[in-house]
């Protein structure tokens, strides 16, 4: 079979809506582009665990503690499911870690951010969360079979880490002055920041085209940021926050709720590693990463001599 | 139940809440920090397993002290003040490096063995009830903890200097693991809870074993600080100020 | 001495006691003891769980429909060597994924694939095929089975049916007025 030919019957595979497992032929560029989506995903959600992980300790009450371990446990687990999904394509956990190490590999800019008071954790898992399922259920369709499970099991998880947000923030707006103006006040500042959370203009993102092709991504990144607006802003609505966005307007004709345009700048400059906390969540990955050598050696010396 | 042996049970099991919820605490700070991603999600684990054990101890303690088993536990937890707590003073201890977290999780957890054990004979039903299920728990958590001490005790030459040096950190402060409680003769002639001689016996004799299989040596005759559960390290009150921070923002809100 | 992030085991999950093992994803372990217990706390933070296997992913062998002919050409039998047991796991359906499906006695991997093939292959296409050697394969033991399992289920807070989300945003809507009054929205336990 040609290169030409073999390319055909791939494309064929996921028209028919197989699914593609490891050690199937596939095109070099999907190879590649799995690995860059599957092991950025996966990053984001370890680099994730630190802006809320840094809360567990100020958790005001016993349920709320407990429910915060559970969730960034979660995380670590959702990237430990990523990196698996990632290994079946032939780069090594290894080879990851040392990529997110050195800045040569991305995660998700929102994780840039700092979390800045109680109030930031609601407000992650009802902006940050909300948006990260629709990504996710879009995803558990892909035409990778690892990536898909992952997905799927992902998404299973990740629907309580919204709700949890929405009861923090709940108990906030329902609770004393300064408690809801806590909660605007995060509000003010996570919103753009999740907007830009499901990327360019699909017109400017270069990796698009290939992903639609090959069954990856079925949605394009207006089409999520649109659907997650409109499932927002209503529940906004409810709890009586108001959104940082003076264009905010409901359109009868489309039922969608039209936003104003996005800082592409600001967006930009954190992606190319200028956010408020690119250097210190890089630095606290590599310090857990420095701290633990002895550990991971140790318990290989341990094995080997087994 | 006599409303004073109520009440001496009440205290005890505050002290065995207040040592899981602080221990807890401490487990909770390696969150995104672990030295390789399934180990952090592990500790997790362990993390909320003590956390759920505080909070069911602290619900026996408001049903004791005839206080609602839900708003209590919040209040002793968030709104007391370091010298109210009742935990031993190796829990409060800062995590330290892997090994120091190691060895003191393995010398409280297999001590919680020992304890919940007796714990199930407790003529005080709801008390036995919630032992039994605690040592499900807890049965986990000591195959994980034998692991890793043996593991860490044996591996390499840091490993091991790094495990001896947390246990002689911690060793002279588990004599506290099993000081009796106050008037323990009233509470152990009802039957209530188990006398604290014989259970620190069996621990002591356990944790010998594994340790010693580990080559990790005890260094017997240095004595630790003195006094009981009301008296504490230092590092209480910053540990409190931290967790309650929060909390004290709006004492009377809910959160 | 180098640093790694330690081999990597393939993990099997059987949901109820009956069903059969499925493939759920890998752990890095130094060891089986370790991998057996990173695996049970990575894959059954959620009821449910009965029995959880794991075996060093360079134990498996097997591949895609695409992979297994040439494989299979590979077979050959090694006279004089006893043949042991493996576990067969296949996929079948496009969403589904590795299961346990047997066990087939053969003399070294190629061979066993083979059999497998033979077996499992004979009423429905292979998707996939997995042999694992049956004494690389760590195993919880049914009377850990409480201690290993038991606890996901003490969590409900994982759930998302924990929380009432929905019914609270209603009540917001309807009456407004609760924003300003100090109300507990916590679900009733």
């Amino acid at each position: 079979m040609t290169d030409d030919e073999r390319l055909a019957a791939f494309e064929a595979r996921i028209a028919r809506g197989e699914k593609i497992e490891p050690g199937d032929w596939m095109p070099p560029e999907y190879r590649r582009q799995l690995i860059r989506m599957i092991s950025q995903h996966a990053h984001s959600e370890i680099v994730g665990m630190l802006p809320e992980g840094g809360w567990i300790t100020m958790a005001p009450s016993l349920r709320r503690k407990l429910v915060l371990v559970a969730k960034v446990q979660d995380e670590g687990g959702h990237g430990q499911y990523l990196y698996h999904a990632a290994e079946t394509l032939g780069i090594t956990r290894e080879e990851m870690i040392e990529a997110l190490h050195s800045g040569k590999a991305k995660y998700s800019s929102i994780f840039n951010y700092p979390a800045r008071s109680w109030a930031d954790i609601g407000v992650i898992g009802w902006f940050v969360d909300g948006a990260a399922i629709l990504n996710q259920t879009m995803l558990a369709r892909s035409s990778y079979g690892p990536y898909a499970r992952a997905m799927v099991r992902i998404s299973a998880e990740e629907s309580f880490h919204n709700k949890q947000g929405i009861e923090i923030v709940l108990a906030l707006v329902q609770g004393r002055p300064a408690q809801r103006a806590m909660a605007q006040d995060a509000v003010n500042r996570w919103w753009w920041p999740t907007l830009m959370m499901f990327g360019p203009h699909d017109s400017e993102s270069p990796n698009t085209p290939a992903l639609v092709r090959w069954g990856i991504k079925t949605r394009s990144n207006d089409e999520l940021r649109q659907e997650f607006v409109n499932q927002t802003v209503p529940q906004a609505e409810a709890m009586r926050l108001t959104l940082p966005d003076p264009d905010l307007r409901f359109d009868e004709s489309t039922g969608n709720w039209r936003f104003g345009e996005i800082d592409w700048g600001e967006f930009w400059r954190v992606v190319g590693g200028d956010g408020p906390c690119n250097r210190e969540r890089l630095q606290a990955r590599r310090a857990a990463h420095e701290d633990g050598l002895w550990v991971r050696q140790a318990m290989a010396a341990y094995a080997a001599r087994a | 139940m006599r409303l004073e042996l109520r009440s001496l049970l009440a205290d005890a099991l505050l002290g065995l809440a207040d040592d899981e919820m602080i221990l807890a605490h401490r487990d909770s700070e390696w969150t995104g920090h672990a030295p390789i991603l399934e180990e952090d999600i592990a500790f997790a684990n362990i993390a909320l397993d003590e956390m759920g054990h505080a909070g069911i101890w602290y619900r026996l303690v408001a049903e004791l002290r005839g206080e609602d088993p839900d708003s209590y536990p919040d209040r002793l937890v968030f709104h007391r003040a370091p010298d109210e707590f009742r935990c031993i003073r190796m829990v409060e201890l800062p995590k330290g490096d892997w090994a120091f977290t190691i060895v003191r999780q393995f010398l409280f957890d297999s001590a919680e063995v020992v304890r919940l054990q007796a714990l199930q004979q407790s003529h005080h039903a709801p008390l036995a009830k919630a032992a039994a299920k605690i040592a499900v728990e807890e049965r986990y958590h000591d195959r994980h903890l034998h692991a890793w001490v043996r593991r860490l005790g044996l591996g390499t030459e840091e490993s091991h200097r790094r495990m001896q040096t947390a246990l002689d950190q911690l060793w002279p402060d588990t004599v506290q693991l099993f000081e009796p409680p106050s008037h323990e003769s009233e509470l152990t002639a009802a039957g209530l809870f188990p006398a604290a001689e014989p259970m620190a016996a069996e621990w002591a004799e356990g944790a010998a074993a594994t340790l010693a299989d580990a080559d990790l040596k005890i260094q017997r005759g240095t004595p630790g600080m003195n006094g009981g559960r009301e008296k504490h390290t230092d590092h209480l009150e910053l540990l409190l100020a931290e967790m309650q921070s929060v909390a004290r923002l709006e004492p009377q809100a809910s959160w | 001495m180098s640093d790694t992030q330690w081999p990597r085991f393939e993990v099997f999950v059987q949901e109820r006691p009956g069903r059969p093992h499925l493939h759920a994803g890998s752990v890095h372990a130094p060891d089986p003891e370790m991998a057996l217990l990173n695996a049970r706390d990575v894959f059954v933070r959620r009821p449910e769980c009965a029995s959880l296997w794991v075996a060093p992913s360079a134990t498996v062998r097997g591949g895609t429909a695409e992979e297994l002919p040439q494989l299979l050409a590979a077979a050959r039998t090694e006279p004089g060597t006893s043949s042991i047991e493996y576990l067969v796991f296949a996929k079948v359906e496009e969403r589904g994924t590795l299961t346990h499906v047997g066990e087939v006695h053969a003399a070294g991997p190629e061979t066993a694939l083979a059999a497998a093939q033979a077996a499992a292959g004979a009423t429905r296409p292979l998707l996939a095929l997995w042999v694992i050697p049956a004494e690389r394969v760590e195993r919880t033991l049914p009377e850990e089975a409480p201690s290993m399992f038991d606890p996901s289920r003490h969590k409900p807070f994982r759930d998302q049916a924990f929380y009432h989300i929905q019914t609270a945003l209603r009540r917001l809507r309807r009456d407004p007025s609760a924003i300003g009054h100090r109300q507990s929205v916590e679900s009733k336990r």
